[in-house]
């Protein structure tokens, strides 16, 4: 309290100064005074009375110097001091700071953007009540090599009826089901859960209630929570919303409460409207009464306080067991758990990292560089700083006020570098996934600022530190007598040659990152998927199952719209198809071939399933390889048949003819059907085009329908008239189907790799600045040891040197940062890059072309930027030079 | 000097309070001259010390200072004791005695050995 008070009363000591230096003299004055009348009254002399006066005060100006320290905080006003100083200097030379601040500004902009994205995505907890105890819950089958997948029904009413890891598990999916009678009919992305899933994440509703088990019994009454967004929008925001009714696929619901806008549910797009109860949708609640098990339900768990993840494991690993012994089918499978957040933000975890890194590294070459200009106009200022060692100041007075100089260089380059991430962040925002939890909240908040400065400080001391050093350890003279020089700027040569080295060094590690990633996405776009998509338009009709309620009338509506539509002019290539490539998710589904021994018990064979009408193979362009295509003739009535692709021919009959061998599988609702293979086709890339070609089947679409599909037409006509001519023959046979998805095949792929793109070419940015700043700061190096030496190469030349001696000489000098900057990158990259291993794509992180290329790439970039300098000492005029001193 | 000693870091303004208790308002050179006779001329004062410490205490509170008029008609600084001050006093008093008393019982078994 007391040395708070003082400080305060120290504070305001800074100001008026005038006054505080009056009463400060006129104290002491008066002191002086009173011994001097005590003293002449001792029967001293004047003079000596005087003297002894000023003896027992001990100086009478140390004694002012400590009063006025003691009075205001001198380390405040000297850095007042310095500072204004530091602003005069800046001011001086405003290409300098310029060049210093500008630099800074794109290192700490860089930082500050993707840090903020890196702090909501990465750092900030998921926002629900108990972040930190929500888990995921999987099935998985490790000895069948399956990756984690869904629920099975069982497993899930096992899980949640006999754990005592967990406070609430929920099963969720999503749906669209079609609202009727609160205006234009529309499609509302649902989200369909277990009661308990508002337990789980444990967000109050806005108005009315959640969910309750009660809600989850069979025969319970329909019950709908809605969003705020659809409350609003949809319902006028009506405060007595709660207790009325909706329909949903003509089902009448009652809205029992109003989930506010901030929450969402996890994985699924930000867009969802409502939430029913499972047993409540007209297609997932069939799939809890089915004894066969598919692995389809996402599972949430809220862990008990105090339990570990791993203690959940090793109960998981119980249940799994007594599962086994209670569901055949459930045999082989194995439940597991990580926590929520890593599934939400996997994805973009490590391409976020990898660029959290680059523009790391950018800052520090930008560090290293302003180092070295620092380090040059310190050599420039040497004779000033000289004479102020001179007349008095310390070194640690010297480097303190160059110290200073360096923060507010920091700090400037840092409040044009915020100003560059709050636009930077905008635009780094849209290239995320849209299922990333509080997207919009990612800006430039106060911990972002936080940061920035942190960070400005931070980079000061980085490049402020050398040549605060240099100029502390100088000794006067030395800078005062010109011929002593020699020793000083040796050594600041070689700290300016290590930071050279340094940037080369660390441009080294960015290029070859950028270099790795912009190889593997020129590979990846050079993929050949296997499938042609110039010219094909495509669009999603999905039939509301409250009048579409059976495969026979879905089978019907498929035939009816394709041949409206190939009867069309131009639009013979039409066919309907679910799931597409790439563009859609694929349906994995497990199959047995008829004949085959049965698989040990816990493996099973998986293939991606597809159902498409005959033309679909003409239109993507798929050849056939072995039997025949579908035709017209694989109807409902004639013998269930599939194609086989080339993959799974080799994976499941190898050194056999697949054709006429017969398979059983089914899409969940309708359940295993025996069918014949009649035909190989060839292999495309159906998830992504990073992934290996996969063991795929497909079924004719009229024998095994979809609730609607995608239409694929492949025609010489314009886009637009393609999609009106698909939303023309949809709605001629009913005017009321939602069309969507709308795209041209080839630009819906392009989207597809957008993230790719865009986290390249931000490297690419990134490791183009490192280039530069790396060429600027040999360039700086090398042009001011021609300066400095240029009586030495005068001496040479008036000795005999040639011309490209002289040149051999300079650019000798600037090669030995550049080979040492590079061989010490490239042990960086070796180590750095094995951290973007996910990311790449058909290349290894210690691709030796990449290396190469970025080597030889450094090292031209470097040639050119030391034989500027060495094309001018070359040209100097040996007499001059030796006149100049 | 060589017998004198000097000032122990801390001790002055404890001097200074005291002083200023005892005396009553008083100038720097008073307190500085009150506090030479009260060591029995033992201590030897920079007197120029007292004036930071003087600063010090004033901004802490203890202390308040005036322009006044010295006995033989010189304009001088008082300084007086605060509320605060007298709080202070009492306290640092006490933290002393008790201070001195404890090393003072380390010192006193030595002496008897010897």
């Amino acid at each position: 309290m007391r040395k708070l008070r003082a400080l305060w009363m120290r504070l305001l000591g800074m100001f008026g100064p005038e006054r505080a230096r009056d009463e400060i003299r006129a104290e002491l004055e008066a002191h002086l005074q009173l011994h001097i009348d005590d003293n002449l009254r001792a029967g001293m002399s004047p003079q000596e009375a005087r003297r002894q006066a000023l003896i027992r005060l001990g100086g009478i100006e140390q004694t002012r110097q400590a009063m006025r320290e003691r009075k205001t905080l001198p380390w405040l006003e000297t850095l007042g001091q310095d500072t204004r100083f530091g602003l005069r200097m800046l001011a001086k030379s405003p290409g300098f700071a310029a060049v210093a601040v500008l630099t800074l500004a794109l290192g700490i902009g860089a930082n500050t953007a993707i840090f903020s994205v890196v702090n909501v995505v990465l750092l900030r907890p998921l926002p629900y009540a108990n972040p930190g105890r929500l888990v995921l819950v999987s099935e998985s089958q490790p000895k069948a090599g399956s990756s984690e997948e869904g629920m099975s029904w069982p497993a899930f009413t096992e899980l949640r009826d006999h754990n005592r890891s967990f406070s609430a598990v929920a099963g969720l999916a999503s749906h669209a089901l079609t609202l009727t009678g609160r205006g234009e009919p529309a499609d509302m992305s649902t989200v369909v859960v277990t009661p308990d899933f508002f337990s789980v994440f444990g967000t109050k509703p806005l108005l009315g209630r959640t969910l309750l088990p009660v809600d989850g019994q069979p025969g319970a009454a329909p019950a709908v929570v809605v969003s705020e967004a659809l409350w609003r929008s949809r319902f006028g925001a009506d405060p007595v919303i709660v207790g009325s009714q909706v329909t949903l696929d003509m089902r009448p619901f009652t809205v029992v409460g109003v989930m506010p806008a901030s929450f969402h549910t996890p994985f699924f797009s930000q867009a969802e409207q409502l939430w029913i109860p499972l047993v409540q949708d007209p297609l997932f609640s069939g799939w809890t009464t089915k004894p066969q098990a598919p692995h389809w339900m996402p599972v949430i768990g809220l862990l008990r306080p105090g339990v570990s993840i791993a203690q959940a494991r090793a109960e998981l690993q119980t249940i799994s067991v007594g599962l086994a012994a209670k569901f055949p089918d459930e045999r082989g499978w194995q439940l597991g758990i990580r926590p929520l957040r890593d599934e939400v933000v996997g994805d973009v975890r490590s391409p976020l990292l990898v660029l959290l890194c680059a523009v790391a590294l950018v800052l520090l070459i930008a560090c290293a560089n302003i180092a070295n200009l620092l380090l040059t106009r310190a050599t420039a200022r040497s004779t000033e700083i000289a004479v102020r060692v001179a007349i008095g100041a310390s070194p640690q007075r010297i480097a303190r006020q160059l110290l200073t100089e360096s923060m507010l260089l920091g700090l400037l380059g840092g409040a044009a570098g915020v100003a560059l991430a709050g636009w930077g962040v905008s635009a780094l925002k849209w290239t995320l996934p849209a299922g990333l939890p509080q997207l919009h909240s990612i800006r430039v908040d106060g911990f972002v600022l936080a940061f920035a400065l942190a960070l400005s400080l931070a980079a000061s001391l980085i490049f402020g530190l050398a040549p605060a050093i240099f100029a502390a350890k100088g000794d006067p003279q030395t800078h005062l007598r010109e011929s002593a020089r020699a020793g000083e700027a040796r050594r600041s040569q070689r700290a300016r040659s290590l930071l050279a080295t340094a940037e080369v060094a660390l441009a080294m590690i960015l290029l070859v990152a950028a270099g790795l990633l912009m190889r593997s996405f020129a590979r990846l776009t050079a993929v050949q998927p296997g499938f042609q998509t110039e010219n094909i338009v495509k669009a999603e009709v999905s039939l509301p199952r409250f009048r579409y309620p059976n495969p026979q009338q879905w089978t019907a509506f498929s035939n009816q719209l394709m041949t409206r539509l190939q009867s069309a002019p131009g639009l013979q290539n039409s066919a309907i198809a679910a799931p597409l490539p790439i563009l859609d998710n694929a349906v994995t589904l497990p199959f047995v071939i008829a004949g085959n021994p049965p698989l040990p018990p816990g493996t099973v064979h998986l293939a991606d399933y597809v159902a498409a009408s005959p033309r679909y193979f003409h239109v993507m362009a798929i050849p056939l390889l072995r039997g025949r295509f579908f035709n017209a003739d694989d109807s409902p009535s004639s013998p269930p048949v599939a194609l086989i692709t080339e993959a799974f021919a080799h994976r499941y009959f190898p050194g056999q003819d697949p054709l006429g061998r017969h398979m059983l599988f089914g899409f969940p609702p309708y359940g295993n059907v025996s069918r014949e293979i009649v035909g190989v086709v060839a292999d495309i890339h159906d998830v992504s085009l990073a992934k290996k070609l996969a063991p795929m089947l497909y079924v004719p679409f009229a024998q095994a329908p979809f609730w609607g599909g995608e239409i694929v037409v492949r025609s010489t006509l314009s886009a637009s008239a393609i999609a009106g001519a698909i939303r023309a023959q949809t709605h001629s046979i009913d005017p009321n189907l939602p069309i969507t998805g709308i795209e041209s095949f080839p630009e819906a792929m392009r989207a597809s790799v957008a993230q790719p793109r865009f986290r390249t070419a931000l490297l690419g940015i990134f490791s183009g600045m490192a280039l530069l700043l790396a060429a600027i700061g040999i360039f700086g190096v090398v042009s001011w040891s021609v300066s400095r030496r240029s009586r030495e190469i005068g001496v040479r030349m008036a000795l005999g040197a040639q011309r490209q001696d002289v040149v051999r000489l300079i650019l000798m000098q600037g090669s030995r940062p550049a080979l040492a900057g590079v061989a010490i990158g490239a042990v960086g990259a070796l180590l750095l890059t094995r951290l973007m291993t996910s990311l790449l794509y058909g290349i290894r992180a210690t691709d030796p072309l990449t290396y190469a290329g970025v080597a030889i790439l450094l090292l031209a970039v470097e040639a050119i930027a030391t034989y500027i300098p060495a094309r001018r000492a070359a040209s100097i005029d040996p007499m001059q030079a030796l006149r100049s001193e | 000097m060589g017998d004198k000693t000097d000032v122990w870091q801390g001790t002055l303004a404890l001097m200074v309070l005291k002083t200023l208790e005892t005396m009553g308002p008083q100038h720097g050179y008073g307190i500085a001259r009150r506090i030479e006779q009260t060591s029995g001329n033992a201590l030897s004062l920079n007197y120029g010390t007292l004036y930071p410490a003087l600063l010090k205490l004033e901004q802490e509170g203890a202390i308040a200072s005036e322009w006044g008029t010295s006995e033989n008609n010189r304009k001088a600084k008082y300084y007086k004791l605060t509320r605060a001050g007298h709080r202070q006093l009492e306290r640092a008093a006490r933290e002393w005695s008790q201070a001195t008393a404890i090393v003072a019982r380390f010192l006193e078994p030595a002496s008897e050995t010897r």
